[in-house]
């Protein structure tokens, strides 16, 4: 089974495999192997010109990869932890996402965005948060938000094939964990925006986003034994988002609760409430929509903290059963 | 010649068969105005205060504060001189004199406070699908109880309400009674209600709004259909074309049958299967410049609506029910409903 680092890693390597124009840039992707160990021995595989080392020079990085993909490359650039994207947000939100339809169409920017995001590592405010909304909220921009190492294997490719930029967000502490479903051998490519449903119940509907799908599905597990029954929904990309199955199953459970690891203000998983209420699935709601979300502080270093500031299986699993005995 | 009038326990709900008297605003011998309060009643639905239907002078106290007293029997006697016209609910053949007093405990003096308006909760908090629910099913939500947080009204509550069986009698008694014709004493067992709406509505919509709110009160009709009348004038005369289920087609359609009768009905012609069915009448006096009027009843109909020239910008609704087969209440919400849904 491989873990979401090494499904990562077998993407990019089938992608090099199949067009001489893909590489990767990024600090330490190189000779170190990336600082999560992502691309590991591409280095070795795929030598200095297609695994390339940058200095630490966010802007520099992108702005580089912009250009590449705009002259027929079809770069991947990894950016050591997405907090440092604001470093190159100029490249990423009014150069990349805007070129294509600024020129009338007439230019493509082939580039994918890696970069792992996300709390639960120790590392305090500046290396701990989800930017989901950021680039969510960026016309021009696809996102995506794998939750497993086969997704991540199958989503990386299509963006990958995708002729303008996708932002691709990991979260760090899926890196070393395998998934419940194998990576499939091969190259075989998963849509962008499409939603999965994860596991089908009638009680009550939660979407979830990242890691979030994980722990959503432990509770789902464990609460299924007890009698309520959860369908699960990830909706994998972010931008575009796919609804239709989340207003299936809403009409179906008549309760939704939504989970993300980003701060509950003005966040990414607001959109799926925000349509939720604009449709004609509304009627079908028999309980307010609840919604879990991180706290609107900056993650915290101390770990009790940090730990409280997200939601935690307990969370998700307090929240199910309640919003499930209150409305009936 | 002033004479007596028992001002009695008044019945506030359909359900309602006992008030419970709280206090009295007024003592014997006091001079009281038409609208000035009375008594205050308890029911199981809501507190009212009672209010002197005409000027005159407080005779007697009849019943004590505490005491339940059943509907149509009198509280006190007032000393009038106004013919009072208001819906009696008193037994004719019993005389005043010969009502028992309840309780015989002094009746104690009540300080008289200002008048409070009765309030009618339309807010009521509902999840979404019990709103689709209970309008699907005809369920008036302020009649529901609700359990879930906040006291909003859940599924469970909803698909639990049941009618009264009080109620259901009550409607089936009704429609064999509308059915088989109502005689004339109808009316003056008639209220009418109006209220200012501000809305744009033509008569396809206002009379497909009409019906809908009708939907929820099936007791209300003869029929199992609801078939609004609407009221058309011509040089020929008044035509009376019937739209049955205007609320069940599309509002596209209802438009183009609503200008396609009107105008055949303004040439005197009606088509045939549009000339009978009607359980309830619209008339529209805004092309006369006229802010409202009490419409009459017509045979083996419970309801009629004009609307009435306000504004400009708003319209005169005004509804007239016949008390034999709802209360004022009812006549209130239905109105209501008929505006809510503009």
């Amino acid at each position: 089974m491989l873990t979401m680092a090494e499904a990562v890693r077998e993407a990019m390597s089938i992608a090099f495999d199949e067009r001489p124009e893909v590489f990767l840039l990024g600090e330490d992707v190189g000779i170190y192997g990336g600082a999560f160990g992502v691309s590991g021995d591409m280095y070795h595989r795929y030598g200095a010109e297609r695994v390339l080392d940058t200095p630490i020079a966010e802007l520099g990085i992108v702005g580089a990869a912009v250009g590449a993909a705009l002259s027929g490359m079809r770069p991947i650039v990894e950016i050591q932890f997405s907090d440092f994207t604001a470093q190159a947000m100029d490249q990423i939100a009014n150069q990349a996402a805007k070129i294509h339809f600024m020129l009338g169409g007439a230019l493509h920017v082939p580039m994918v965005l890696r970069t792992p995001q996300g709390s639960g590592t120790g590392a305090a405010a500046q290396h701990s948060q989800n930017l989901e909304p950021w680039f969510a909220s960026v016309p021009g921009l696809k996102v995506v938000v794998p939750s497993n190492p086969a997704d991540a294997k199958g989503l990386l490719l299509a963006a990958i094939d995708d002729p303008n930029p996708v932002i691709f967000l990991e979260h760090k502490l899926l890196y070393k964990i395998p998934g419940r479903d194998p990576v499939p051998e091969g190259a075989t490519r998963i849509p962008l925006g499409v939603s999965k449903v994860v596991r089908e119940g009638k009680d009550l509907t939660i979407v979830a986003t990242g890691i979030m799908v994980n722990k959503s599905y432990e509770v789902a597990e464990k609460l299924a034994a007890e009698g309520i029954s959860i369908t699960l929904i990830d909706p994998r990309t972010i931008s575009p988002l796919d609804m239709q199955p989340v207003f299936e199953s809403v009409e179906k459970t008549g309760r939704l609760m939504v989970v993300q690891e980003g701060p509950a203000h003005a966040g990414f998983i607001n959109e799926v409430i925000a349509q939720m209420a604009g449709s004609s699935s509304f009627g079908s709601l028999i309980a307010p929509i609840k919604r879990l979300a991180g706290m609107n502080i900056p993650i915290p270093y101390a770990p009790q903290l940090e730990k409280a500031a997200v939601p935690q299986i307990e969370d998700i699993e307090a929240a199910a059963r309640e919003i499930v005995k209150n409305w009936r | 010649m002033s004479f007596k009038y028992p001002v009695v326990m008044p019945k506030m709900s359909m359900t309602m068969e006992t008030g419970e008297l709280i206090n009295f605003h007024v003592k014997v011998g006091d001079q009281v105005k038409s609208g000035d309060v009375l008594f205050e009643v308890m029911t199981d639905k809501i507190d009212m205060e009672v209010e002197a239907p005409a000027d005159g002078v407080i005779e007697s106290l009849v019943a004590a504060p505490g005491a339940v007293v059943e509907i149509g029997k009198p509280v006190l006697i007032m000393l009038t001189e106004t013919e009072v016209m208001a819906f009696d609910f008193g037994d004719d053949d019993q005389p005043v004199a010969a009502v028992e007093v309840a309780a015989t405990a002094p009746i104690v003096e009540a300080p008289v406070v200002a008048a409070a308006p009765i309030i009618v909760n339309t807010n009521v908090k509902a999840v979404p699908k019990a709103r689709v629910e209970a309008a699907n099913r005809g369920i008036d939500l302020r009649t529901v109880h609700p359990t879930g947080p906040d006291r909003t009204i859940t599924m469970q509550d909803v698909n639990g309400a049941q009618l009264d069986p009080a109620i259901l009698k009550r409607q089936e008694a009704n429609k064999a009674l509308i059915a088989k014709g109502i005689e004339m004493t109808r009316a003056i067992a008639q209220a009418s209600f109006n209220r200012k709406v501000s809305a744009n509505f033509d008569h396809a919509s206002f009379i497909a709004a009409w019906a809908k709110v009708l939907r929820g009160r099936p007791d209300l009709a003869a029929h199992e259909h609801i078939g609004v009348a609407l009221i058309i004038e011509s040089k020929y005369g008044s035509a009376l074309p019937v739209f049955r289920d205007p609320d069940q087609t599309s509002l596209n359609d209802l438009r183009t049958l609503v200008a396609s009768t009107t105008d055949a009905a303004k040439n005197g012609k009606v088509p045939v299967a549009m000339l009978s069915g009607a359980t309830t009448t619209v008339f529209d006096l805004t092309t006369y410049s006229m802010s409202s009027a009490t419409p009459l009843l017509f045979p083996n109909q419970v309801t009629s609506v004009t609307i009435g020239y306000e504004s400009e910008t708003a319209k005169n609704i005004s509804l007239t029910i016949d008390l034999n087969f709802c209360d004022f209440y009812d006549g209130a919400l239905l109105l209501d409903a008929l505006v809510a849904s503009l």
